[in-house]
């Protein structure tokens, strides 16, 4: 049933995150609400790279044009919360679509290269101008849970209400966008753009399109992340968030949606891990800031060393082979 | 005018720097297909690992040709364990394309990880060996110390030696042919997985003299952090694909050419906005010139 009926799982699915959200502490709350996030945001990059071929290395960057239209307009505006991360979306599906004219004609390496090239770059622009806030960066405030929620409903429940309901519809509505004409012709481009050429695929419209709904994706995800911490700031969005996103995209497994869950969990789960290990053999401060680095590191090395497709289409591969047999 | 001169001087010094991590992206790509994004982390670890050889051996220039050649066995070593481990797994299938990209950045993670283990996440300091005061002209100071001299001697010297390996002796013939035809090279009896390796080894060396002159020349000082390593894995990439990835003396165009760029706007601009003038100019010459300033059409294949 939930098979023929996707909307019935992902309903279910709603219902029992809403629940649990009642029966955890604060903090695994607030790390529902990341990995809700980072759900979103992994998607958005398993979209571009394992649908339609095309790497960034540059999401965070993407995810700070979320995270600053988001603000901008709720500060300048005071634009109701739902329509800056209406705002958030456009804004960074704008700035895709201008990124994809340019990716669409660029392959592999020289993709991934200008967007990391962009990653580093593009924080440095709030620090040029003033209406960006600079280093601090500006204040990004959705206001109290409203009260009709009750009065124990605290705000990083509302945190995680917000972040776990944006992240089911966007994996939904995406789950309907790749079983559609649009999904084919990405998965058709990826497989062979020349093939796809001839079979009547505008392949370089595709790879814009692909870039522009990914980057939407990724506006959405930042303003969800400048939600949770309230602020947007260039150091909100560094480097190591782009790199930590593609490796969630990684170990995810780049070429199915499937598995979307297993990276945006591991990546928070890491921080946390660590913070068992350092607390319980009390060691120094250098294995404390260093060890979650290793363990993406060493995590990303073996997993496309041994299992490049993912866990998820692993499994599935083997499946059919003994099926076959 | 001496403004002027003085930008002159900064991006050719900061140009020749960014070469010596262009050379190595180029050599890599030649020889593998693969962007090593690991590289400016290579680069950090061969200019920690020559902090420590100057500390013990109390000469920088004892220290840089040790440090090369360690930088080399350490690039050499990443290629026959990760990279023909990568290739022979992977050469089909639709992550083909990203797979190399994707463990060269688990690569710099891994090493930066590493750095902080041992070093610590302070910095260190290396003193340049020699002043920094800049030449005087009558009452002007120009941007060009001693130092920047013998920094931009050195690179000389480096892309000298370099481009006479590679154009007159037979290692240099074999580099190009692997590079230009593996199937072929492997037919005419060169065998091109050793070759692959010592490319590797070669941009590891570079990179490693890239890593250092790079520190002594601005504040010399490195942390695993630091803004100059973020330079150079930009820098060197840009530099690399505006000059068309695919020839040396193009990787060394391209970078002063970013460097001069940079510098102009570093000087009448402002300095902040480097990274994003730098990433305009990569999506300029990729959209109006793909192939680079020096490279043919078909070239560009990846």
């Amino acid at each position: 049933m939930l098979k023929k009926h996707p909307l019935i799982g992902f309903t279910l699915f709603g219902v029992v995150l809403f629940l649990l959200s009642n029966r955890v502490d604060e903090l695994r709350v607030f790390q529902g609400a990341t990995v809700a996030i980072y759900v979103i945001a992994i998607a958005s990059i398993i979209l571009l790279t394992g649908y339609s071929g095309q790497v960034s290395l540059g999401h965070g960057a993407l995810l700070a044009i979320g995270g600053y239209a988001a603000a901008l307009s709720r500060n300048h505006w005071g634009a109701p919360v739902w329509l800056t991360f209406c705002i958030a979306v456009l804004a960074a599906a704008l700035g895709g679509y201008f990124l994809g004219l340019a990716a669409a004609r660029l392959s592999g390496p020289y993709l991934a290269g200008t967007t990391l090239a962009l990653a580093i770059g593009l924080p440095s622009i709030a620090n040029q101008f003033p209406i960006f806030g600079g280093e601090q960066g500006l204040l990004y405030d959705i206001g109290a849970p409203p009260a009709s929620l009750g009065a124990d409903f605290t705000q990083y429940k509302w945190y995680f209400w917000i972040a776990s309901l944006a992240a089911l519809i966007s994996i939904y509505w995406l789950r309907n966008v790749m079983n559609s004409r649009y999904g084919r012709n990405w998965k058709a481009v990826r497989g062979n753009d020349v093939a796809a050429e001839l079979a009547g695929i505008n392949v370089g419209r595709n790879k814009v399109l692909a870039f522009t709904v990914s980057a939407g994706l990724a506006g959405l995800a930042g303003a969800l992340l400048a939600m949770t911490i309230s602020t947007v700031s260039p150091g909100a969005f560094p480097l190591a968030l782009s790199f930590s996103l593609a490796t969630g995209a990684v170990l995810s497994g780049v070429t199915t949606l499937g598995g979307v869950m297993i990276g945006a969990v591991t990546l928070v789960a890491i921080p946390e891990i660590v913070d068992t290990v350092v607390s319980r053999f009390e060691s120094s401060e250098t294995v404390a800031n260093n060890l979650p680095g290793l363990l993406v590191s060493t995590l990303l090395i073996l997993t496309v060393l041994f299992v490049p497709n993912g866990p998820v289409e692993q499994m599935r591969a083997r499946h059919e082979k003994r099926a076959k047999r | 005018m001496a403004q002027f001169i003085n930008m002159l001087l900064i991006g050719i010094g900061a140009g020749s720097i960014y070469a010596l991590m262009a050379i190595a992206m180029v050599l890599v790509w030649r020889s593998t297909r693969v962007i090593n994004f690991a590289q400016a982390g290579m680069a950090l670890l061969s200019t920690y690992i020559g902090f420590e050889l100057v500390q013990k051996t109390g000469n920088f220039w004892i220290a840089l040709p040790l440090a090369m050649i360690l930088g080399a066995l350490f690039s050499a070593l990443v290629e026959i364990l990760l990279i023909r481990t990568l290739i022979k797994h992977s050469t089909s299938g639709p992550v083909a394309g990203i797979v190399p990209i994707i463990a060269t950045l688990g690569l710099l993670g891994f090493i930066r990880a590493m750095i902080g283990f041992i070093w610590g996440n302070q910095d260190i300091q290396i003193q340049p060996p020699l002043s920094k005061v800049g030449f005087k002209f009558g009452e002007e100071t120009i941007s060009l110390s001693p130092m920047n001299l013998l920094v931009l001697l050195t690179v000389l010297g480096m892309v000298l030696v370099l481009g006479f390996i590679f154009q007159k002796t037979s290692l240099g013939l074999s580099l190009r042919a692997s590079a230009y035809s593996p199937e072929i090279a492997q037919l005419a009896g060169i065998r091109v997985g050793a070759i692959r390796t010592i490319g590797w080894a070669i941009a590891g060396a570079a990179g490693a003299a890239a890593g250092l002159l790079q520190t002594v020349n601005g504040t010399g000082a490195v942390s695993p952090d630091s803004l100059e390593f973020s330079l150079l894995l930009t820098f060197g990439f840009i530099a690399a694909v505006i000059g068309g990835l695919e020839s040396l003396p193009g990787a060394v165009l391209g970078a002063v050419v970013l460097g001069l760029v940079l510098a102009a706007v570093q000087i009448y601009i402002s300095g902040t906005l480097v990274f994003i003038v730098a990433f305009a100019l990569l999506l300029l010459v990729l959209l109006v010139r793909p192939q680079g300033f020096i490279g043919t059409k078909a070239g560009r294949r990846a």
